[in-house]
């Protein structure tokens, strides 16, 4: 039983990477919490409290402004449902994603735009100048940030023949990881462009509510509810789908090949593992450095570009 | 039915001509002037999709003899290749729903002593845009081509009271005839080497060598890029687009555009038989700088149809992008890579065709709505106008090329077309492929933001003036149209295996090129010509997402509460009013000041008070961007022709002897130098 | 040979007559041998078609006799009784030097005919030569003659010029092209006539250098 070349075996595959990632993401916003707390010499809250404050989220009385349509209400689902979808389009823990027969960096690139889309839409929607100045700036910061991505995504596609993320990590495995001084590059640049989608320090600020230092916090002003736990639970998930992006492209070792439990087991130590890491260097990147002014984001974001484009003319040319 | 189709454009013709000597006709009675002329119109258009797909589906070209001349012996012929047919698609998948449009459209925003005048107008246009693409030979060709340029001109000037409209169409007509002479130098150049004037023999394969093939790509690139609307030749779009009737500007900005490209495709690309790389680089160039220049202009836009003409710029820009990419692989002998990138450029037309008439219909109710295009004087029509804000949001998603919409798989197909460029060639001049992806990939990014400006601030939030508190939905008769265009939308974002499976007859028919159908997997997804490099397939992923969104539905819903409580949005404490909403200015602003290199913008800031500068009663802002290509290019180049022709002044000396002297005087000199012994 | 010989002599006699309307300077005059010519140009159409047997050649000749040597003649001089105005005034060229320009142009004219073969030369040339001298010379007295009836009657000069080439060298024109180019004729010389009215009411003068002053 096959819908256009999905069977059921994927099918069960895809939901439960999907659960997995959905469980798993607060708890990496937690464990960066944590860090950047005893980084600051402070005790940080416990590990499972995202959770509780999901829960409590969900709990509350749903808000909504006087003033909204039903776009207002569907951004948030959308924005949710994009972020799932996409973490059936990479591949966690064996080496092909869930749903890689549907399309690959193009269609991922462009799923989370569609999640930001919705986003700003429904900001606009509630006549407040806060949602309008968030949805502007988000916009602005993903514009710029775009070209930059496309370049290192490209770089890593090119090099290893594939645009499709599941047979991109096939054909590096079986090529070898290699530290060719492009991956390198490439890695800085695409690391630059993470910080800046998923709003750290020196982009953004997830903690304040400052309406000079706001970005994503002030598209989301607005929301409470179980609307608001929507947008916060997605956002972890595009935090961990990018984490995720970036280990796979430039260290895929560990990766499950096979669905042998041991082989399981091994890739989700990995996989763990090198989320971790990735995880230590955002939270250093975001503790040593100061939040950069509005219009000197584009500046950060240019270095990224030529870094990418670097990577891509060492490795071909 | 079939054999009948056979005739089917003769059959078009002749209905567009009875159409318009009725209308003429019934030119009094307003109301079944309209319908008369738009039924027509639609008729014919349906007659001229079903030929279009007669040849699609066969693969084979239809020919036959529109006009015979026995005293002169002179043939005005028409064949309908495979190629002429997907454009003929385009223009009446848009044409029907503009008419069906127009019918509720012009009872409202035409006054009726102009109706039949516009009806007329229409009819001439659709007639001439039909005879262009199918035209066998030159002359046909320019005289259609030149008929389309009169009747764009005539409708663009129906309000010609105003001063920007009578504007528009006199700068649309000098450029368009500057345009129209390069062609027509650049015809007459081939005619005389081949000695015909068929376009069977013209467009053929190499007449002319080397240098003067060059000189004539530039020539036909100049006279057809005019019409496309490529930079630096398009700055009679952002006038003439807006001043038109918005049905109208639907039509122009949707099938008007695809005339130059037509011309583009079928002669520069295949005409003057095998393209140079350099010629290909060129376009690729040259298209990519219009759709960066397109959406940055359309982001500081605050009246609606000029932002959807910017926008229109940016996505001819896109679509001559990629007819580069396929012109650098013909001359590189890449036949997969052509016919990729000759696939994403030709679906890109009937792509941005499909979402740009949508966009433009939602303009066009939504301006009717509230009397004024400016968008700091909508707000707050979603619930206002709930059906049209639907449609207008599918086309904002289209155009923004997000996933599951046919944006999207016309992108998808340009990115492949320019990664597999960059694979399959070698030197350094590869890199302007990656470049040109970057590059695409900002404008995408860019043309979203610009659409969450466009949808966000007309429909959302709290109305900005009365206009918008008092508007009402359009009649039915214009929503069903704009919906059948958002349907089309979907589908073809859907299954864009179709779309291919169409055009396979086109790829094939063209030389150099081969069967697009390989592009095809699984029926209805996309796959790239390099197996396993990438595939897509939407219909999967529609599933997933739909998956997810029951999800988010069913986590939302979780707390067993269905009571919404409404509050005031959070003000900081104070009260919220339409003024306290953020502007389309604003929002465009943080982009305006990232590219101060191309926009260099200049701001005046005036605060007015009486009793004591500490307390302005009045603080006024004026923001402008600086008009590059009118100051620096036009600018400086009408003043060399002002010039030039207040020198000549000198010759018109008012004397009636001085004229008759000049006559004269080139008489003896002609019969001096001719005649004689020869 | 007769009918060539006749036909040379009224050619050459149509381009005397242009000769003469340079040389002087009665208007009167110039309209009798504008009327002199086109009678000269009714018996080449009539000798033509005896010699060639075509008939529609005689109403041809019908035409040309009673539009431009009778009706258009009258009309013309009518024209000049109404105003008052019986002489040309001071040409810019003077008569001599002017024919002596003529003389130029006539050699001119004839290099379109000096081209033809030897051996194929015949009436045929003769009258090329003679219409193009008279073209020539038409345009001459346009651009030297200031007086508005002149310049009408060198008009009609080109005019008749075309004809004889029309007549005695193709195989003639339709007459349906005939009557379109009387229809012409007549319809200018009207509108001519009128204008020469409205100059002379606003000048005072049928001074056609006076023009120049309406120039912006």
């Amino acid at each position: 039983m096959s819908f256009v070349g999905v069977d059921g075996l994927r099918a069960v595959f895809a939901i439960l990477q999907a659960a997995g990632m959905l469980a798993a993401a607060p708890l990496l916003k937690a464990v960066i919490k944590k860090m950047k707390a005893r980084l600051q010499n402070r005790q940080g809250p416990p590990l499972l409290q995202v959770y509780y404050d999901l829960a409590k989220l969900l709990h509350k009385e749903p808000v909504r402004s006087e003033t909204a349509s039903w776009v207002y209400v569907a951004g948030p689902r959308v924005y949710f449902a994009a972020a799932i979808a996409a973490t059936t389009l990479v591949p966690v823990l064996m080496a092909t994603a869930p749903l890689e027969a549907a399309g690959g960096i193009l269609l991922l690139v462009g799923t989370l735009a569609l999640g930001r889309f919705a986003l700003a839409t429904a900001a606009l929607d509630t006549g407040s100048a806060f949602g309008g100045m968030g949805a502007s700036r988000d916009m602005t910061i993903a514009a710029l940030a775009e070209p930059a991505l496309m370049l290192g995504l490209f770089t890593s596609a090119l090099a290893a023949g594939s645009l499709n993320l599941g047979g991109l990590v096939r054909s590096v495995l079986h090529n070898g990881v290699t530290f060719h001084p492009s991956d390198l590059l490439a890695f800085a640049g695409l690391f630059i462009i993470v910080i800046a989608e998923t709003g750290r320090i020196p982009v953004d600020n997830p903690a304040t509510h400052l309406e000079l230092t706001m970005i994503h916090e002030a598209m989301v002003l607005e929301y409470a509810g179980p609307d608001l736990a929507l947008v916060e639970w997605a956002s972890a998930v595009k935090e961990l789908l990018y984490l995720t992006l970036l280990a796979d492209l430039f260290m895929p070792t560990g990766i499950g090949t096979s669905t042998a439990p041991g082989a399981i087991a091994v890739a989700f130590v990995a996989w763990a593992g090198k989320v971790f890491l990735l995880a230590v260097a955002v939270t250093v990147a975001e503790s040593t450095n100061a939040k950069l002014r509005l219009f000197r984001v584009p500046e950060l974001v240019s270095i990224s570009l030529g870094l990418a484009f670097l990577a891509l003319a060492i490795r071909f040319l | 039915m079939f054999r009948l189709l056979e005739i089917g454009l003769p059959v078009a013709l002749v209905l567009r001509l009875t159409t318009v000597a009725v209308t003429l006709a019934l030119a009094r009675h307003t109301s079944w002037c309209r319908r008369v002329t738009l039924g027509g119109s639609i008729v014919a258009s349906v007659v001229t999709v079903g030929v279009s797909i007669r040849v699609l589906a066969s693969g084979i070209a239809i020919d036959g003899v529109l006009l015979r001349h026995v005293a002169s012996a002179m043939v005005f012929g028409y064949v309908i290749t495979p190629l002429s047919a997907w454009f003929l698609l385009v223009l009446g998948l848009v044409a029907v729903p503009v008419a069906a449009y127009s019918v509720g459209y012009f009872a409202h925003a035409i006054a009726p002593s102009r109706t039949a005048g516009v009806g007329i107008g229409l009819n001439v246009l659709l007639g001439a845009i039909e005879v262009v693409f199918s035209a066998s030979d030159v002359i046909g060709f320019l005289f259609a081509w030149e008929l389309m340029t009169l009747a764009t001109a005539g409708l663009v000037a129906t309000d010609h009271e105003a001063r920007t409209s009578r504007r528009a169409a006199f700068l649309y007509l000098v450029m368009s005839h500057v345009g129209t002479g390069c062609l027509v130098v650049a015809f007459l150049i081939l005619a005389a080497k081949s000695g015909s004037v068929s376009f069977s023999v013209l467009l053929a394969g190499p007449i002319v060598a080397r240098p003067l093939r060059d000189g004539l790509f530039v020539l036909f690139a100049l006279g057809f890029g005019v019409k496309a609307g490529m930079i630096p030749l398009h700055v009679w779009l952002p006038e003439a687009h807006p001043a038109a009737p918005s049905s109208i500007s639907a039509l122009m900005s949707a099938v008007l555009i695809t005339t130059g490209v037509y011309g583009l495709v079928r002669v520069c690309a295949f005409g003057l038989g095998i393209p140079a790389v350099s010629w290909g680089f060129a376009l690729m160039a040259l298209g990519t700088l219009s759709a960066i220049l397109g959406v940055l202009y359309a982001l500081t836009q605050n009246d609606i149809k000029r932002l959807l003409a910017y926008s229109t710029i940016e996505n001819a820009g896109i679509i001559v992008l990629g007819l580069g990419a396929a012109m650098t692989a013909l001359g590189y002998a890449r036949r997969d890579l052509a016919t990729v990138a000759v696939v994403a450029s030709l679906a890109h037309v009937l792509n941005h065709a499909v979402f740009k008439g949508l966009l433009f219909l939602g303009a066009g109710s939504v301006v009717m709505a509230t009397g004024t295009r400016e968008l700091e004087r909508f707000g707050g029509l979603m619930r206002r106008m709930p059906w049209t804000g639907l449609f207008f949001l599918v086309g904002a998603m289209a155009i923004a090329g997000l996933p599951l919409l046919n944006g999207f798989v016309s992108e998808w197909l340009t990115f492949q077309a320019l990664l597999l460029g960059f694979t399959s060639t070698s030197g350094l001049l590869r890199l302007n492929f990656p470049l040109s992806g970057a590059l695409l990939a900002l404008t995408s990014a860019l043309a979203a933001a610009c659409f969450v400006k466009a949808f966000g601030i007309s429909f959302l939030a709290l109305p900005r003036s009365s206009a918008a508190t008092d508007a009402h939905e359009a009649p039915l008769v214009m929503l069903v149209p704009m919906a059948s265009l958002a349907v089309l939308c979907v589908v073809l974002g859907f299954a864009p295996g179709l779309v291919l499976r169409m055009l396979s007859g086109v790829t094939t028919s063209l030389p150099g090129l081969t069967t697009s159908t390989n592009l095809v997997s699984s029926g209805l997804g996309l796959a790239s010509p390099l197996p396993s490099f990438d595939h897509l397939v939407p219909p999967i992923f529609g599933v997933a997402l739909v998956g997810s969104l029951m999800v988010s539905a069913v986590v939302a819903a979780r707390t067993g509460l269905t009571i919404v409580r409404r509050a005031p949005t959070w003000g900081c404490g104070g009260e919220l009013s339409a003024q306290t909403e953020y502007t389309a200015t604003a929002f465009s602003k943080p982009l305006m000041m990232i590219f101060r290199a191309v926009y260099r913008p200049t701001q005046e800031v005036e605060a007015l008070a009486e009793v004591s500068p500490y307390f302005p009663h009045e603080v006024r802002y004026r923001a402008q961007i600086e008009p590059t290509f009118e100051r620096y290019v036009y600018g400086p180049l009408l003043r060399a022709v002002l010039r030039a022709a207040d020198g000549m002044k000198g010759l018109q000396a008012g004397s009636l002897h001085a004229y008759l002297a000049y006559v004269l005087v080139l008489g003896v000199l002609l019969l001096l130098w001719l005649g004689g012994t020869s | 040979m007769v009918t060539s010989d006749l036909l040379i002599l009224c050619a050459a006699g149509m381009l005397v007559s242009a000769y003469l309307m340079v040389g002087q300077k009665a208007l009167f005059t110039a309209i009798r041998l504008y009327s002199v010519q086109s009678l000269l140009l009714g018996i080449v159409a009539v000798t033509m078609a005896v010699s060639e047997s075509r008939h529609e050649l005689f109403a041809t000749a019908a035409i040309t006799v009673i539009l431009k040597a009778i009706v258009i003649p009258w009309f013309l001089m009518r024209v000049i009784d109404r105003i008052g105005i019986h002489r040309e005034i001071e040409p810019f060229l003077n008569v001599p030097a002017s024919l002596l320009v003529c003389v130029g142009l006539t050699v001119v004219g004839y290099r379109v005919s000096t081209g033809f073969p030897v051996g194929a030369r015949n009436v045929s040339h003769h009258l090329i030569g003679v219409a193009l001298s008279m073209v020539l010379i038409g345009l001459f007295l346009m651009v030297t003659r200031k007086k508005a009836i002149t310049q009408i009657l060198a008009l009609l000069t080109v005019e008749n010029a075309v004809f004889l080439v029309a007549v005695g060298v193709t195989t003639g024109m339709p007459l349906v092209v005939e009557l379109g180019i009387a229809f012409d004729v007549i319809l200018a010389v009207l509108v001519l006539g009128i204008l020469v009215h409205r100059i002379v009411d606003r000048f005072e003068s049928m001074d056609v250098s006076r023009l120049s002053k309406l120039k912006g």
